[in-house]
């Protein structure tokens, strides 16, 4: 029996391609270059420091010295390759763009309806553009960032794209979001 | 139960995002000691009414382990700090 190792997106099937965006989105990227960053002990803060220097980075905390750094403009190879370079040995940096998946979700219903699911403040006076955190959202764990004043990135683990999907349209059926796949 | 935990990390969260452990007084015995002494230390545990110093791990968070001082009786919640730092440890 000859297998196909195809490179599918988990969510194939299940999120249209073709369909407008309402004023509340759901967008599932494509394709994305997600590496985890893992600083050796003692080198917390420089790693820290290095990884806000480079403007094409957006490094998302999500514990004390890890950050899963996420890139829009590079390939899984070459955002390794360049947190490699930048980093040396102060960090460990492990590729992750094929076991999470990125989703957008944006509107201005998108704090209430993340709300029904997060027990976390999303008010912008405790969290502000720019900031992230790992949350609980319904019973699955996730990576949560606020990109802009009414749009927020999650960041989760393939294998619970599916639910955590499913979740989130229940949360935002009240204000008619639509999903699609980011162009 | 506390239903609120302000993670040093992670800001304030619900307990549904953390899982206890127990008990965060325990000294591990010396290893020569005896089998009395190891059973407490592995099975006995005081079930007090009042001030309680924990493990907690932030599970769904940041995934540190956590020591939470908190009231089993009042929920109030005292202190949270990160388990890799024990300043109770200097003062014990
Ligand atoms: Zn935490």
């Amino acid at each position: 029996m000859v297998h196909q190792y195809a490179d599918r997106h988990t969510l194939e099937g299940l999120v249209p391609a073709d369909v407008s965006a309402g004023a509340d989105h759901l967008a599932v990227a494509a394709r994305q270059a997600i590496v985890v960053v893992l600083a050796a002990p003692g080198q917390e803060a420089a790693v820290a420091h290095l990884l806000a220097s480079d403007e094409d980075l957006s490094a998302r905390f999500s514990a004390p010295g890890e950050w899963l750094v996420i890139s829009g403009l590079q390939t899984p190879e070459l955002l390794h390759q360049a947190l490699a370079a930048l980093l040396g040995d102060m960090a460990h940096c492990i590729d992750q763009s094929h076991g999470r998946v990125l989703l957008r979700l944006t509107g201005l219903n998108a704090r209430a309806i993340l709300a029904k699911g997060a027990g976390l403040d999303l008010h912008p006076s405790a969290f502000s553009v720019g900031q992230s955190a790992n949350v609980l959202c319904g019973h699955i764990s996730v990576n949560l960032a606020r990109v802009g004043d009414d749009a927020f990135e999650i960041v989760v683990m393939r294998s619970f794209a599916d639910t955590l999907l499913h979740d989130l349209r229940d949360m935002g059926r009240a204000f008619d979001l639509t999903t699609a796949f980011l162009a | 139960m506390a239903s609120l935990i302000p993670c040093p990390h992670c800001g304030i969260r619900p307990k549904e995002e953390f899982s206890i452990r127990g008990d965060a007084s325990l000294v591990r015995p010396d290893p020569e000691s005896s089998d009395e002494t190891w059973n407490d230390y592995v099975h006995i545990r005081a079930n007090p009414r009042g001030r309680y110093r924990e493990h907690w791990q932030h599970v769904a968070g940041c995934r540190r382990w956590l020591v939470v001082e908190r009231d089993t009786f009042t929920h109030e919640v005292f202190s949270v700090s990160d388990g890799a730092v024990r300043p109770w440890e200097t003062s014990r």
